[in-house]
């Protein structure tokens, strides 16, 4: 008799023999996943279009049950980045020629046309394990810890989160950290702040070779069983970016009275932030399909808040096939230093171009098609299209498609 | 043989009546239709007396008393006795030999009449022989019961059969029904408000039945799963200022020290609950520690 | 103890209008258990849509803590 993972409790127990008296089972139908590995794996594209950034990233995860709910996983995840991607310079009547990061060369922008910067490209490799194991009989440690590497950017991480029962495991409390450390090696090096972008061949003021951050994260959440459909999730997380928060590739544009473009400067961030989200998530159960409805606050100090929507709705085709729709609201307000472009003689102390700190309105629309073969074995394809337009009509659109397939499997 | 049945129709539901396993037995159903209700109850029933017969220890035809008059010798019995045997086999495992389907013949030295009539320690002792699962050989499906010794399902019988019957009626209709032996229930899934069937548990240091509303009727919600009660109140003996209940510990033959008078237990299965409850009866003045550590939502009386 | 079904039931359920709040039992946690119910049910999905809107907007986070940086932001 097959009684491993119930062994502790003589109700675990008997309700397997109950079960085994009752629907004529033989013993140890439970007892499968314990040597197996669960593998969850995809390959991500990613486009912004034909001139723009492009990503491919495929995924691996490995997961084991090691016996009485303990587990251990690792994560694999590689990601090849090349293509174009906006410098921050705004578009002008003229051609406009700016010197590479690293200070080898140079590239032009059309006239009317989004400044891009076509030396990005990258690959970035990172690795994560995870450990999940009982502490008690009502709390779950789960420990991780990551590494990632770039050709300019190295980051490691820590996490820890528990998780205790209560309420005939009906609610769970959770409080997690985090903490990482990175590092950057820009090209060319860390340019000074709000310096002029030289042009080719002299070579930017550099403040150093290499900078770094760390990111500190606390976490609170309940999780609430509402109902036997309902499952209801609240969070607040408070975390602290403390370090080099500059994009060292990114420029501002300088004008004239005329709104002529005079010259560029590297962008200069405040080196701390502060920010903090509220999160609700809740997934229902209808009577074949699920409803998966996600709402986040972000705000942090310097200025940016946001408002993040989710909706998901998985429909249930029968024999194991779904459709599943997905929307995707976010609003962003600026960060109080963003600037689309900077007039000469009022340089402030900090200031950004980067269209990703400034107001803006993400919509994602998608649909995944998944097939369950079995409870452990699932094949699934989406589509998503995304596009973020400038609330102050200032940047232009990006738009970009996602495409993803997974397998996840038993082996 | 088989008695009669009635159905009568309530406000948003059928009920079914009829007696087996010397219970009053009822099933509620939430269906419309007056033939569907009284096919179930039809099935419900048979399933029932079905059960009762087969597994009786007082008719000489039943599985049961072919084993205790097999005179020690090797039985082959049929599958459903079988996981019956092997379900008994691993209660007594689990309860670290205190659940014990050999310990009926006490019932020879002890009756629980409210009297004070105890048995004598060698009345007892002299038993004490006959008792011990671990003394019969069980090698599906052969069982060898030596002579004298005696097997009785008694204790696990009618939560089977009530959640065998739950099963039955689950083929025949989704609706949500409550299926009540005796006192020991099973409910499939909810009614169609989402809500339980409201079930009420009688106080049971109160020998008469009770008023609705009277302050010693426990009320609560069965939404789904199952419900079972192990001890009875008025199966007792008093002697000398002791009250013995009538759960007997097979390794002294004994009633357990200490035992609740009564424990209803809430479990996935009402076999399932009617185990929990004895399990804990026999941990007697550990009986709601059992049940607390286990994360069983019961009721206990003292 | 006995339950007193054969009355009480019935006078209950005219007596109550609707249902008590109970905690959801162990056995009734079968849709829960699901994959489709779990907040981690896909966990790639999620770690490539954050990583998507983290190097793409200027707000993060929110559901767990870790996950590890990137220099895409």
């Amino acid at each position: 008799m097959q009684l491993k993972k119930e062994s502790k409790s003589v109700r675990g127990a008997l309700a397997l023999a109950t079960c085994s008296l009752l629907t004529g089972t033989s013993q140890g139908v439970n007892a499968a996943s314990e040597e197996e590995w669960e593998v969850d794996s995809a390959v991500l594209f990613y486009s912004e279009g034909s001139d723009r950034v492009s990503v491919v990233e495929p995924v691996v995860g490995l997961r084991k049950a090691l016996g009485d709910d303990e587990y251990v996983g690792v994560r694999l995840v590689v990601d090849t980045l090349t293509g174009s991607s906006p410098n921050g310079a705004i578009p002008t009547d003229e051609v406009q020629t700016f010197t590479t990061p690293s200070g080898n060369s140079t590239y032009t922008a059309e006239p009317g046309e989004t400044p891009l910067d076509p030396t990005f490209r990258d690959t970035r490799i990172a690795l994560s394990g995870e450990w999940e194991k009982p502490l008690s009989e009502r709390l779950k440690g789960i420990f991780s810890a990551n590494f990632s590497t770039e050709h300019d950017y190295q980051s490691a991480g820590i996490s820890a989160t528990l998780a205790r029962d209560f309420n005939n495991r009906n609610t769970t409390l959770s409080a997690g950290a985090s903490f990482s450390q990175d590092s950057i090696e820009p090209e060319g090096g860390a340019p000074v702040g709000l310096t002029p972008m030289p042009e080719f061949p002299d070579v930017k003021e550099t403040q150093s070779a290499s900078e770094d951050k760390t990111v500190s994260e606390l976490l609170l959440g309940v999780t609430q069983v509402v109902n036997r459909r309902t499952l209801m999730q609240f969070n607040y997380t408070y975390g602290i970016d403390d370090g080099y928060l500059s994009d060292p590739y990114k420029l501002l544009s300088v004008t004239d009275d005329t709104g002529n473009v005079t010259g560029y400067l590297y962008e200069n961030r405040p080196d701390e932030r502060s920010r903090q989200t509220i999160f609700w998530r809740t997934l229902h159960h209808l009577s074949e399909d699920v409803a998966d409805v996600s709402y986040r606050y972000y705000w942090d100090d310097w200025d940016i808040s946001s408002h993040t929507l989710d909706l998901r709705y998985r429909h249930e085709l029968g024999g194991g096939h779904y459709l599943q729709p997905h929307v995707r609201w976010y609003k962003q307000n600026a960060a109080e230093f963003y600037h689309f472009k900077l007039d000469e003689g009022a340089v402030p102390t900090y200031a950004s171009a980067d269209y990703r700190l400034g107001n803006m309105t993400t919509n994602t629309l998608g649909l995944k098609y998944g097939f369950a073969s079995s409870e452990k074995q699932e094949y699934s394809v989406r589509l998503e299209y995304m596009t973020q337009s400038d609330d102050d009509g200032q940047f232009e659109d990006v738009d970009a498609v996602i495409l993803q397939a997974n397998y996840s499997f038993l082996f | 043989m088989t008695e009669a049945s009635s159905l009568t129709r309530n406000k948003d539901h059928w009920l079914g009546r009829f007696q087996a396993m010397a219970s009053p037995c009822e099933i509620l159903m939430e269906v419309d239709d007056r033939r569907l209700a009284r096919r179930l109850l039809a099935i419900a029933h048979a399933e029932a007396s079905r059960i009762e017969h087969k597994f009786s220890r007082y008719r000489k035809d039943s599985a049961v008393q072919r084993i205790n008059h097999s005179d020690g010798q090797p039985l082959v019995v049929d599958e459903e006795t079988a996981a019956l045997l092997d379900y008994a086999n691993q209660c007594y495992e689990l309860s670290e030999g205190l659940f014990d389907i050999t310990s009926g013949v006490l019932r020879r030295v002890w009756r629980f009449d409210g009297s004070d009539r105890i048995p004598a320690t060698n009345e007892v002792a002299n038993i004490l022989p006959l008792i011990g699962w671990h003394k019969i050989i069980w090698r599906r499906p052969k069982i060898t019961v030596p002579s004298g010794m005696e097997i009785d399902l008694g204790g696990i019988g009618k939560e089977y059969a009530v959640d065998r019957t739950a099963r039955l009626i689950a083929e025949q209709s989704d609706a949500s029904i409550l299926v009540n032996y005796g006192g020991d229930l099973y409910v499939n899934t909810p009614r169609r408000n989402g809500c339980g069937w409201f079930v009420g548990v009688e106080n049971p240091a109160s020998s008469l039945p009770l008023a609705e509303g009277s302050e010693s009727i426990h009320r609560f919600e069965l939404r789904h799963g199952g419900l079972a009660t192990s001890g009875d109140s008025r199966r007792y003996l008093l002697a000398n200022g002791i009250r013995y209940g009538h759960i007997l510990n097979p390794a002294t033959g004994w009633p357990i020290e200490d035992a609740p008078r009564s424990v209803t237990a809430a479990a996935a299965t009402c076999t399932e609950a009617g185990l929990l409850a004895t399990f804990a009866m026999l941990r007697g003045a550990k009986a709601e520690f059992f049940l607390r550590t286990e994360g069983v939502q019961y009721w206990s009386a003292r | 103890m006995r339950i007193g079904i054969t009355s009480t039931v019935l006078a209950l359920a005219l007596l109550q209008g609707g249902c008590a709040f109970e905690p959801v039992q162990p056995w009734e946690k079968d849709l829960l258990a699901k994959r489709a119910m779990q907040l981690d049910g896909y966990p790639i999905d999620q770690y490539l849509d954050d990583h998507i809107y983290y190097s793409k907007e200027g707000s993060s986070g929110g559901q767990a803590v870790g996950g590890g940086g990137c220099g895409c932001n």
